[in-house]
């Protein structure tokens, strides 16, 4: 690819791929690390690119792959397989987050705080993260979900009311201890 | 009819995200309105989605742009950074043609009336046009060479 052009697309599409890693990754340092890493393979398979198609949803793309390869690699204490059922058929995940507890409702709003929801994000599994993240920070469709995430429609769907399930509780449980560090 | 059957869970969060169409929107929205379980979830799910969308947005850190930058564009050789037919190649053809008839001149004696001047003023000219990164030529040492015959030259003259 050529590099005064890709020059203008990290410009372009920094931010962006950015956020998303750091949604994904939890924390700068890793962040950095996986946007680092995702433009390296963007630079190195450029001429697979597709000009007609958005560079961002390919980028994204390159680095949702780059962020599971690393999840396979290490295996973070709090992680759980990425291949897990969901919620609903797994009893497993009362490891991972709290007991039910009433919904927030409107006290969700009222209490809001940003630094739990960030925590509350980091409890989830890579894949429900990354299908909220891009449905409700990135604000793709249901269609470029999709793509990036190289899933079907019908699992998008599902993983992002499952993604919003999960957070819901864990926002909760993080509430209820105080936003204390687990 | 619709107060009996629940909505599923996926087809609320879809509601909400407008990727419902048709009648399934419809049917969505028309239970929506005569279950009050449904609502609530509805709406409980409709603020969670806007706290997390009010989120502020993380922004790539200028020293990480500065970075990708470096690696992925400076640090390539200015022949392929510059894909741009390069309108200096022939002034740095030229340069490069008198900075080499000058160091021959000079070390046949051919001609030490050859001025070093002009040739520093064609290699200063070549490198503030040819768009070349900056680590490129400070890796050549001809500048340093040349700097210093012309130093050395002066020198001599002066004694």
């Amino acid at each position: 690819m050529d590099a005064l052009k890709f020059a203008d697309l990290i410009k372009r599409s920094g931010d962006k791929a950015y956020n998303f890693a750091y949604r994904l990754a939890g924390n700068e340092p890793d962040a950095r690390d996986l946007l680092q890493e995702a433009f390296a393979k963007a630079f190195e398979h450029g001429d697979s690119y597709d000009t007609l198609r958005p560079f961002d949803s390919w980028l994204l793309r390159i680095l949702h792959n780059v962020f599971l390869d690393s999840m396979r690699r290490h295996s973070h204490s709090r992680t759980v397989s990425l291949d897990a059922p969901t919620p609903v058929e797994d009893a497993g995940w009362a490891d991972l987050l709290p007991e039910d507890s009433p919904r927030p409702g409107d006290e969700l709003v009222k209490r809001e705080s940003l630094d739990i929801l960030q925590r509350a994000m980091e409890r989830l599994p890579p894949a429900y993260k990354a299908s909220v993240t891009l449905r409700d920070i990135e604000d793709l469709s249901y269609e470029e979900i999709a793509a990036v995430m190289d899933i079907p429609i019908g699992t998008v769907r599902s993983r992002i009311h499952q993604g919003r399930l999960l957070l819901r509780k864990a926002y909760e449980a993080l509430e209820k201890s105080g936003g204390m560090r687990s | 009819m619709n107060e009996r059957k629940h909505t599923q869970g996926p087809e609320i969060s879809a509601f909400l995200d407008g990727a419902l169409a048709g009648k399934d929107r419809v049917r969505v929205d028309a239970h929506l309105a005569a279950c009050p379980a449904c609502r609530a979830e509805s709406e409980s799910l409709r603020q969670l989605k806007m706290t997390v969308r009010a989120a502020p947005r993380k922004r790539m850190p200028a020293d990480l742009a500065l970075a990708l930058e470096r690696r992925f564009v400076r640090s390539q050789p200015w022949w392929r950074a510059n894909s741009r037919p390069a309108f200096w190649v022939p002034a740095g053809t030229m340069a490069a043609a008198a900075l080499l008839a000058g160091f021959w001149m000079r070390s046949t004696g051919a001609a030490d009336e050859v001025p070093l001047e002009p040739l520093l003023t064609a290699h200063a000219r070549y490198s503030a046009e040819a768009l070349v990164p900056e680590e490129n030529l400070v890796a050549s040492t001809y500048s340093d060479q040349l700097t210093a015959l012309y130093a050395n030259s002066s020198d001599a003259e002066l004694e």
